[in-house]
């Protein structure tokens, strides 16, 4: 019984009520759908970044390359975590992003890092995509 | 069309730039070959942890005191005996020549690793476990629980998290029956400032290289030793490079040896192990390219480093295993660099050769993480000669030698003769792979 | 010495629903005592997809169920707002043929009719409404996709931690009187004239035991209730089936797909805290759910039904497989999937044992409705005097507000990424972690850096967070198990919390040997690429040198 009557109901969205809506709403499906969605961040992953992504998932937290950057030394937002969690921490979530913003950006790009890098990780290339990215600009 | 740079031409190339692939290169070298060595990257020598293990008795009992156990090289013949494709059964008949390629290497690299004995050091680790290691580097000789004597005092930085000199301590304290020195710990006021609580391992070297840094350490230590101490461990951050002296300045202030526990990752004694590697290198004359090996061709044995074609009369192969990316798992097993077969293996497979790259995961793993596991012992399958083999058992190309991990059939992770294999056939690879150089030199026509 | 003390309620089983009607109970004056064997949400609870919907597909036979389940959900989400996070997913369209039938799109368009009817209810759990995508829009927000789609509808729901989500429940019933004892075992129910009136248990870990007189037993063991009801002599029917997830290293896409297995079967990709999942496999599991491990097969069906939307997930590096046993109720001849999920209270007076109550079925979303009723029950049958369940307005712990993560880490100069993650963990408390690193600067070491976990964090937890075994971090803090596997945090966390619950040296390597095989099982079946690469390191750092 709560089934026809469940069906009966469906059936009248699927005729009259979802056809207005339709008729009354505004933007399209991708204006709407981001609307609700970016504010909080939850942007679409761009095939360059899920290349990015892909390229960091070599990563094995040995931490070889932290040895060879001169700011993990030095600078606090990247001692805290390491060089290798900007490509593990931060780029396994876009949302993570934000907060590793200071210590992608105090990059040199002096390259120590990524000759030290035993699953060859393209670790400079990567830290400056990231940080383009946690800028919301285009990756450089 | 781009007009073409020059080949490079040489005796030998060594693919890999690891402990294997180094030892390789200067017994070439050493052989008279001209030698160049790709890597992609230093590799992943660089994450030992100090030890140079080659192999223990598989047979000991664990109630055996150190002094009892058997030597290096007779562990590493019970282990070809015992350890179905393990390279030291492939090669049990050069075993005889084991402790050679041992002190080449300790020789090679006297630089920072101590001479060997011929007996296993028993060496703390920051588990508080007792690694068994052929030589070791020479700033942890002192703390080698089979020759220490008296009392033992193992550090801990007041100011610093990452290591637990309780754990370590314990380790020692359940190998006294077996011959380890008392132990107690010693709190030092060490890296008490913020800066320093957060510093990572390689950080702390760097601080401890700082003048005057060490000195200050060694008064400290000289205050607080607890009365008796003959010898204290530290964590082993002293010092990025041998030159800082770092033991030695604490010693002198302190007044008693002073030695560093293994290190796990990431490891201080690793880099300082792996710039000695480079320093050598560079010293023997061997010429290091940084690069991938592109278009290789284990037939023709050719192949491209950053556009330029590389043309060798011999070939060691020593790419490591799956850290180093010498082998990989994409959906099945393969040998990236000139797609050789992979064979070997340890455990039940060690017999199945083609069927093993296949498997899945799941049917080359066992459930208890400490038994042998085949899917982590695999590699290339090799003759006596360290030739690559194809399924069919047949040599892939007599010119070309595999050496280290990348050879399958030991579990060179964790079965404590990694950095043996390494050195072993790192060795005889490269004198075989001279050897072929300097006949191929002798033939009118080649080369 | 045994210990004997009297309880209005005893609870078997440490998952959401036995967590969750302990608190209850607690909070409407009811003395309880919770039995764990293991851990807290070491079962099914902890294995679960690990989301709070909306009951989307009850909305074919009874609308009402819907209303309730948004509604809850919604209340999960005031009682815990820092645990749960948004999913919005994908429900892309896909046609047989190049062009699609006119069946087809009649099918797609019911689709769009029944999730916008949804969207009805969307408000009660703070949702946001669906949208139907045009292929270029949908190719767009989700380049990954297979070409030749014929768009997507979108769908909102949320997502939690189902293992803090216990444990939370779990704390808040000790907050309110309740006894929690976990890694003890409830040996044998004791029975006198045809009523249950005690519970013998016995503390794996301490060897104690002792004897709980309970005015009402509520058997909350999951897939172990058969087991248990067999020892026992009460016949606990359900039909027990294997979920297997698998984790991917990454957050693959900040949008859930919905995708098709080989057989048909509804599966998932979807984003879950900083990483992805893929789920699930549903199969008959009539075997022991202590002995539970993915296989190769399971990995190969989940893979391949999300690749047949998404090509390049063959690329990402799958970090573990893990799984659990979800019971449902007992009824032949269906496929697994289209068996109802909804629970059942029974009553075991019949039997013999009147007073024992098991629990089968339900799911994580529910939990707290779940408990209400079974509170309910337990109330009417005790003959005390219903009192009201304020389950849904008090908050959890932590949740009584929302912390800063920006501001925290300004004030406690501690890296944003990982105050980010402890205040996702730990919602209003994450301040009194970082107190205690305040005063020790030490802890603000951060000891997993793919998760984020501080010093301060393992040590706050090993104090409050009901932790007897190092593996209990693994469901507190995740500490271990991502794509890392230890290799950073395994000996400096066992270091930590050995210091805090005062082990030796032996217990600790003991217990850092527990944590580092159940790591080793749930990455068994998955060890490709580059995990394979982490594991030889792994193995090195563990084995090598740990012998652990």
């Amino acid at each position: 019984m709560g089934r026809v009557r469940s069906l009966a109901y469906l059936g009248y969205r699927a005729l009259v009520a979802h056809p207005l809506r339709r008729l009354f709403r505004q933007g399209s499906g991708s204006e709407r759908f981001l609307a609700s969605y970016a504010p909080e961040g939850l942007s679409p992953t761009s095939p360059d970044d899920r290349a990015a992504g892909e390229a960091a998932s070599a990563c094995i937290s040995c931490g070889l390359c932290e040895s060879a950057c001169p700011l993990a030394a030095v600078a606090p937002s990247v001692r805290d975590l390491g060089l290798h969690a900007a490509f593990r921490l931060y780029s396994k979530s876009s949302l993570a992003l934000g907060p590793g913003a200071e210590g992608l950006e105090a990059c040199s790009s002096c390259g120590g890092c990524e000759s030290l890098c035993p699953t060859g990780v393209p670790i400079a290339r990567l830290v400056r995509s990231f940080a383009a990215r946690a800028r919301g600009g285009a990756p450089a | 069309m781009a007009e073409e740079a020059a080949p490079i031409l040489c005796d030998v190339l060594v693919v890999g730039g690891g402990m294997a692939g180094a030892i390789a290169a200067l017994a070439a070298r050493d052989a008279g070959a001209r030698v160049v060595l790709v890597r992609r990257a230093p590799g992943s020598t660089g994450l030992s942890g100090g030890a140079i293990s080659v192999a223990h008795d598989p047979s000991a009992l664990p109630e055996v005191p150190f002094a009892g156990r058997a030597g290096v090289v007779e562990s590493a013949r019970r282990v070809a005996a015992t350890v179905a494709g393990h390279p030291y059964q492939v090669l049990r008949d050069s075993l005889d020549r084991l402790w050679n390629a041992v002190e080449f290497a300790s020789g090679q690299l006297s630089h920072v690793l101590a001479p060997p004995t011929g007996r296993n050091r028993w060496l703390l680790t920051p588990f508080g476990k007792v690694h068994p290691a052929a030589t070791c580097q020479r700033s942890m000789v002192a703390g080698d629980l089979a020759e220490a004597r008296g009392r033992m005092a193992v550090v801990a930085a007041r100011g610093h998290l990452w290591w637990d000199a309780g754990l370590v301590a314990s380790g020692a304290a359940r190998a006294r029956h077996l011959g380890a020195p008392e132990v107690q710990v010693a709190l030092l006021d060490l890296f008490m400032w913020e800066e320093a609580a957060l510093a990572r391992p390689v950080d702390l070297a760097r601080l401890l290289e700082a003048p005057g840094a060490a000195e200050q350490v060694g008064e400290l230590l000289a205050e607080r030793l607890p009365r008796g101490s003959t010898v204290a461990l530290f964590p082993p951050v002293l010092g990025l490079t041998p030159e800082a002296r770092v033991a030695e300045r604490i010693e002198g202030r302190a007044g008693i040896p002073v030695a560093e526990f293994l290190s796990d990752v990431p490891s201080v004694p690793g880099l300082r192990l792996q710039r000695a590697i480079d320093l050598r290198l560079g010293a023997a004359g061997v010429e290091v390219l940084r690069g991938e090996v592109r278009e290789a061709s284990a037939l023709a044995l050719e192949a491209r480093v950053g556009g330029r074609k590389v043309v060798a009369k011999s070939w060691v192969l020593a790419t490591g295993r799956f850290a180093g990316g010498g082998i990989a798992r994409r959906g099945e097993l393969v040998e990236p660099a000139l797609g050789l077969p992979v064979l070997a293996s340890e455990g039940p497979f060690a017999e199945a050769g083609a069927r093993l790259a296949a498997r899945s995961p799941w049917a080359l793993t066992v459930r208890d993480s400490r038994s042998p596991q085949p899917l982590l012992s695999a590699g290339l399958k090799v003759d006596g000669e360290l030739r690559p083999l194809d399924a069919e058992g047949r040599v892939v190309n007599p010119r070309l030698f595999a050496a280290g991990a990348v050879v399958g059939g030991h579990d060179q992770a964790s079965d404590g003769t990694g950095m043996g294999v390494a050195i072993f056939t790192g060795w005889l690879a490269g004198r075989a792979a001279a050897g072929v150089a300097r006949a191929q030199r002798a033939l009118p026509g080649v080369g | 010495m045994a210990d004997r003390k009297s309880y209005d309620v005893v609870v078997l089983g440490g998952g959401v629903n036995g967590a969750g009607t302990a608190r209850d109970c607690a909070m409407r004056g009811l003395s309880v005592l919770l039995l764990e064997k293991r851990d807290l949400a070491s079962g099914a609870s902890g294995a679960s997809s690990g989301m709070i919907h909306g009951g989307i597909r009850y909305m074919l036979s009874d609308r009402k169920v819907t209303e309730l389940a948004c509604r809850d959900a919604g209340y999960i989400r005031r009682i815990a707002p820092h645990l749960v996070f948004r999913i919005p997913f994908l429900m892309p369209f896909a046609s047989r043929a190049e062009e699609a039938s006119l069946a087809e799109r009649a099918a797609w368009y019911a689709t769009e009719v029944y999730v916008g009817t949804y969207d009805l209810y969307q408000p009660l759990k703070g949702g946001k409404p669906s949208t139907r995508l045009t292929p270029a829009e949908m190719y767009a927000l989700e380049p990954s996709l297979r070409p030749g789609l014929g768009g997507a509808v979108t769908l909102d729901e949320w997502g939690i931690d189902g293992q803090r989500l216990c444990l939370l429940n779990a704390l808040s019933a000790e907050a309110h009187g309740a006894e929690v004892r976990t890694w003890t075992e409830a040996t044998e129910l004791v029975r006198e004239g045809g009523r249950a009136v005690a519970v013998r248990w016995r503390d794996l870990v301490t060897g104690e035991h002792g004897e709980a007189r309970a005015g009402a037993v509520l058997n909350a063991t999951g897939a172990w209730s058969p087991h248990w009801g067999r020892l026992n002599g009460v016949e606990v029917p359900m039909r027990p089936g294997k979920g297997v997830h698998l984790s991917l290293d990454r957050r693959f896409s900040n949008y859930g797909i919905i995708c098709r297995a080989v057989d048909g079967r509804q599966m998932f990709l979807m984003p879950h805290e900083d990483e992805s999942i893929i789920g699930t496999t549903d199969d008959d599991f009539y075997g022991d759910p202590d002995d539970l491990e993915a296989t190769s097969d399971e990995v190969a069906y989940l893979l391949e039904g999300v690749e047949s939307l998404v090509p390049s997930v063959r690329r990402a590096r799958v970090t573990r497989a893990w799984s659990g046993v979800r019971t449902t109720l007992y009824e032949y001849g269906k496929t697994e999937d289209a068996l109802s999920r909804e629970h059942q209270l029974l009553d075991h007076a019949p039997e013999g044992a009147e007073g024992l109550f098991s629990f089968v079925g339900g799911k994580l979303a529910s939990y707290r409705a779940q408990s209400e009723e079974i509170t309910d029950r337990l109330l009417s049958f005790l003959g005390k005097a219903p009192r009201p369940c304020r389950t849904h307005e008090e908050p959890l712990p932590g949740g009584d507000a929302v912390a800063d993560a920006h501001e925290l880490a300004r004030r406690h100069g501690v890296g944003e990424g990982a105050v980010r993650r402890l205040v996702y963990r730990h919602g209003s408390r994450a301040r009194e972690v970082l107190l205690l690193a305040d005063d020790d600067p030490r802890l603000k070491l951060v000891v997993c850096r793919d998760e984020g976990i501080l010093a301060a964090e393992v040590v706050f937890i090993a104090r409050h967070e009901k932790v007897r075994r190092l593996e209990d971090l693994r469901r507190r803090c995740r500490l271990g198990i991502a794509g890392c596997g230890g290799l950073d945090c395994a000996r400096l966390g066992a270091q930590l919390v050995a210091h805090e619950l005062d082990w030796d040296g032996d217990r600790l390597r003991a217990e850092l040997h527990q944590l580092l095989e159940v790591n080793w099982r749930e990455r068994r079946a998955v060890l490709d690429g580059f995990q394979l690469s982490q594991e030889e390191l792994l193995r090195a750092v563990h084995r090598g040198l740990g012998e652990v």
